[in-house]
Order: C-alpha cells, then sequence, then structure tokens
C-alpha cells in the first residue's frame, strides 16, 4: 500500500475560466497523499489538461487556493516536474544535455550533471542514446528522454500530460510498465492526464472521471490493485470489470 | 555514376555556350571592343593579373568589413528588438526607411560624411547586407517554439538563459539564412560601393573603379575580365559562408540532415 504520511497536494473549490463566461473548470476540491497516482480522464475540452497546468502552476486558478506541501505551487516549483504531451526536447541537444537541461539551468556543475543525466538515461532504458540528437530517436524513445528530463530533479511529485498519446500501443503499455518501475524505486506522487481507461487503471491508485462544460469531478474511482503491478494484470477479471464500470462512467458524461 | 552525370551537364552546356559565343562573333564580324572572345578575355585577365588581384583584394576588404558590421549589428540589433516589443515598433519602420532609401542616393552622402574610399565603401555594403539579417534574425528570435518556452518556464530559467539556451540557438537557422542573403550581397554592395565612391588610392582601385577606367579606355576584354574576377569573388564570399552554415547546423537542423 500507499505510504500516508499526510495531504500532499489538496485542491480547494478550484474554478479556472480563460474569458468570463468560459467557465473551463468548476469547484474540484481534491485531497491528494504523498505517493499517489492520480489519473484525470474525461471527453476532450474537459479541462484536464487546465487542471493539470493549474497544479504545475503554469495557470492560475481563477478561484480557489492550490496547495503543494503546504505551499502555493509558485513557491513548490523545486518539487515540481512536467511531461508535457510532446518530448519537446531541444533538437540542438544531444539526449544527455537535454536530460541534464533543467540542473544546467539551476547551476548544477557540469560533471555532476552530466552524471545524474547519464543515469536518468539509464534508468528509462536509454543508455546507448545518450548522444543521440532527438531527430535520431524514435517517438518512444523521445518521450522517454522527456521522462528523464523530468526525474533529473528528482521532483516529490510528478506531472505528465498524456504523455504517451502519441504512441502506439506496444510503446504504450512498455512506458506504462517501465513508469511504474521507476516510481517504485523513488515514490513520488504522479498526476496523469489520458483518454485511455485502460492505462488509467493499469497506473494509478485513483482515476477521477471529469465532466466538461464545466469540468467538474464527475465520479471517482479507486484503483485496489497493489503495487508492483504486472503486465498480465490487464487480462485479469477484477481488472477487466472495473474497466468496465470506468468506461461506463466516462460514457455518461459524454 | 550519378555524380559523374551531374557533372557532365554543366559542362556540356558550359562547352555549348563558349561555341555558341565564338560562332556569333565569327559569323557577325563583330569587333573586340563591343564583345571579346572567351579566350581574349582570359588573357586580359592574365596580362592583368596583378592589377586584378590587387583589386580583388580591395574590394573584397571593403565587402568583409561591411558584411561583418552587418552581421554583428543585426544580430545585436535583432535581439533588442526581440525582447522589447516597444522597441521593436519604435525602431523597426525606420529600419525599414532606410532599406526603402536607394543606394544611389545614400553613396553621396556618405561620400560627403565619410571621404571618397574605404569608409564609404564599407558603409554601403553595410546598408545593403544589414537589412535582410535584420529582418530574418528579428523573425527567428520571435518564432521560438511555444512548447520549449514552456519547459524553460517550468525549469524556472532566468529570462538570460531563456535567450542563451533556447532564443538564440532557435534563432541560428533564420540569422544564417539572413547571413546566406546578406553573403550574395555584399561583393555586389562593395562593388556598387567603388563604383559611386570609389578612388584610386596608390594607383589601386576597387573592381568598381577598375571596370569605370577599363569602360573609359574601351579594354573591353579587361572589362569582362573584371566581371570575371567579381564572380569569383562572390563565389568565394557565398561558399565560406555556406560552410558556416553547415558548421553550425549540420547536427541537428532539418536542412542539413540527410535522412535515408
Amino acid at each position: 500500500m500507499i505510504p500516508n504520511s499526510g495531504d500532499c497536494v489538496i485542491l480547494e473549490g478550484i474554478a479556472k475560466r480563460f474569458t468570463k463566461d468560459d467557465h473551463v473548470l468548476e469547484n474540484i476540491s481534491l485531497k491528494v497523499s504523498k505517493g499517489e497516482f492520480i489519473t484525470f480522464i474525461g471527453p476532450s475540452g474537459c479541462g484536464k489538461s487546465t487542471l493539470l497546468r493549474l497544479i504545475a502552476g503554469l495557470l492560475k486558478p481563477s478561484e480557489g487556493i492550490i496547495h503543494i506541501n503546504g505551499k502555493t505551487p509558485e513557491l513548490a516549483d523545486s518539487d515540481l516536474a512536467f511531461v508535457f504531451q510532446d518530448a519537446n526536447l531541444l533538437p540542438w541537444r544531444k539526449s544527455i544535455a537535454n536530460v541534464a537541461l533543467p540542473l544546467l539551468l539551476r547551476g548544477v556543475p557540469k560533471l555532476e550533471r552530466e552524471a545524474k543525466a547519464r543515469m536518468m538515461l539509464s534508468l528509462v532504458g536509454l543508455n546507448n542514446a545518450e548522444n543521440k540528437y532527438p531527430w535520431q530517436l524514435s517517438g518512444g524513445m523521445k518521450m522517454r528522454v522527456s521522462i528523464a528530463r523530468a526525474l533529473s530533479i528528482s521532483p516529490k511529485i510528478l506531472l505528465l500530460d498524456e504523455p504517451f498519446g502519441a504512441l502506439d500501443e506496444i510503446s504504450r503499455d512498455h512506458l506504462n510498465e517501465d513508469l511504474l518501475k521507476i516510481r517504485e524505486k523513488d515514490l513520488f506522487t504522479t498526476f496523469f492526464v489520458t483518454h485511455s481507461v485502460a492505462e488509467a487503471l493499469f497506473l494509478s491508485t485513483r482515476v477521477i472521471v471529469l465532466s466538461r462544460n464545466p469540468g467538474r469531478i464527475h465520479t471517482t474511482i479507486d484503483v485496489p490493485f497493489s503495487y508492483p503491478r504486472k503486465p498480465d494484470l490487464r487480462e485479469s477479471p477484477e481488472f477487466l470489470s472495473l474497466l468496465a464500470q470506468t468506461t461506463r462512467a466516462l460514457r455518461a458524461v459524454l | 555514376m550519378k555524380k559523374i552525370t551531374s557533372l557532365l551537364f554543366p559542362i556540356v552546356s558550359g562547352v555549348a555556350l563558349i561555341a555558341i559565343w565564338y560562332g556569333i562573333i565569327i559569323l557577325f564580324k563583330i569587333p573586340i571592343y563591343v564583345l571579346p572572345t572567351p579566350g581574349q578575355i582570359i588573357t586580359a585577365a592574365w596580362t592583368e593579373r596583378h592589377a586584378m588581384l590587387a583589386s580583388a583584394l580591395l574590394t573584397g576588404q571593403g565587402a568583409v568589413l561591411g558584411f561583418t558590421c552587418a552581421v554583428v549589428g543585426g544580430f545585436l540589433l535583432s535581439m533588442i528588438m526581440a525582447f522589447s516589443l516597444r522597441l521593436k515598433k519604435s525602431l523597426y519602420p525606420y529600419i525599414l526607411v532606410l532599406q526603402m532609401t536607394p543606394v544611389i542616393i545614400l553613396a553621396p552622402i556618405f561620400v560627403l560624411w565619410l571621404g571618397q574610399g574605404l569608409p564609404s565603401i564599407v558603409a554601403i555594403t553595410f546598408m545593403i547586407c544589414f537589412f535582410p539579417i535584420v529582418a530574418s534574425t528579428t523573425s527567428g528570435f520571435m518564432s521560438v517554439d511555444k512548447n520549449l518556452l514552456e519547459v524553460f518556464k517550468m525549469c524556472h530559467a532566468t529570462k538570460l538563459q531563456e535567450i542563451r539556451y533556447l532564443r538564440i540557438p532557435s534563432a541560428m537557422p533564420y540569422f544564417l539564412t539572413g547571413v546566406k542573403i546578406a553573403g550574395t550581397l555584399a561583393p555586389i554592395g562593395a562593388i556598387t560601393g567603388d563604383f559611386l565612391a570609389g578612388s584610386a588610392q596608390n594607383g589601386v582601385g576597387g573592381i568598381g573603379f577598375m571596370a569605370i577606367t577599363y569602360f573609359s579606355q574601351l579594354q573591353t576584354a579587361s572589362l569582362y575580365a573584371s566581371g570575371l574576377v567579381a564572380c569569383l569573388l562572390g563565389f568565394g564570399f557565398v561558399g565560406s559562408i555556406s560552410l558556416l552554415h553547415w558548421v553550425l547546423l549540420h547536427k541537428w537542423h532539418d536542412s542539413l540532415i540527410k535522412k535515408e
């Protein structure tokens, strides 16, 4: 089970409007304990990416308060890392230099940041790609570099915005399994956004279904399976029945 | 095999062109002061080789100096304008005004300020090279990938880090495109400068100045030869810039990556 050392992220009555009448999110309240894996799922336009950006501090809420380890997102930034929908690598930097970028921007000395970057690359299974440029990598490899970059600062909270949406199913399953393995070692709290119910259930401790116009929390589904989770969990009857239940909840908000 | 044929075509067309050239001169009995043969031009270039080399060096010097000032100045100005929209709005219209004013009119003004000779030539070359660099580099600084900006925001990069590690590398391909265009213009700019504001220091003038002299003496073959020298100078210039472009970008930029 998850070690529960108190609430880690708290959202209180969050609302977000980009224009006056455009209610993207409304009345989102949520308590997340340290080490949890929360996935937001919902129809397009339900504001799940916006919610992730609010937690990351990339956007400011129109109403409500966000606490991250007792601080606002802007002040908690050193604990946060974000993995974007696209790998967003700098095309002129080799893998290792891309992974080391956040450390470079923090002023970590060259040898130290390269050692850390090398460690992170091997963690995501890319030991041989450190001197490759992004154009030499496949989509899945780029995403691995992007995850390694996020992990380079040893974040306490990792936010991932549909990171595997563009990948084929096999790469996606592999990356899901690897993400859980990495998380075993370093139990960061995770927020994840996806369109895939199976992915959400395989990864998460809790799946939160959002409705749209405006985005509200519709249902919360607790996922009871213990970690480490094996790939064949996906074929178990319990998993499949939860999959059906979640799909029904999702259909209700469409 | 492919390489041989790709070399063969320009050689064949070149030989054909020269044959037609000779044919026209023989057929219509055209005098040398109107149209010399390629042979006569080469001979003229060879007999005048010392003067030609000296003036090519002089023009080359004007081109390099004017071009370098334009590259450095253009890059810095673009960077400044990229970081302050207000400054860009205040400056850009006047940069356009300068660009729209013909060099023919600017040249005498430069001569009044700087006198005949190298300084005026450099100024004219600068004026011709400056705009393409500013225009393309500015758009390079402005069109940074929004997603990459968010990565930097998430890392809490300072403005200076953003410039150094994101904006300058992003703008590099645009900047180098501007530099390439400016590079083709620089020798032409320097020769124009010669033509309009040149002087013969110690009996040596630039290529433009020399062309006027040959023309006035009706040394048509030498006039053509000075054209040939100008052409070679231009190729040398563009060649070195292409090399620089390749060195800076070949590892990562789409335009230079050979994909199988």
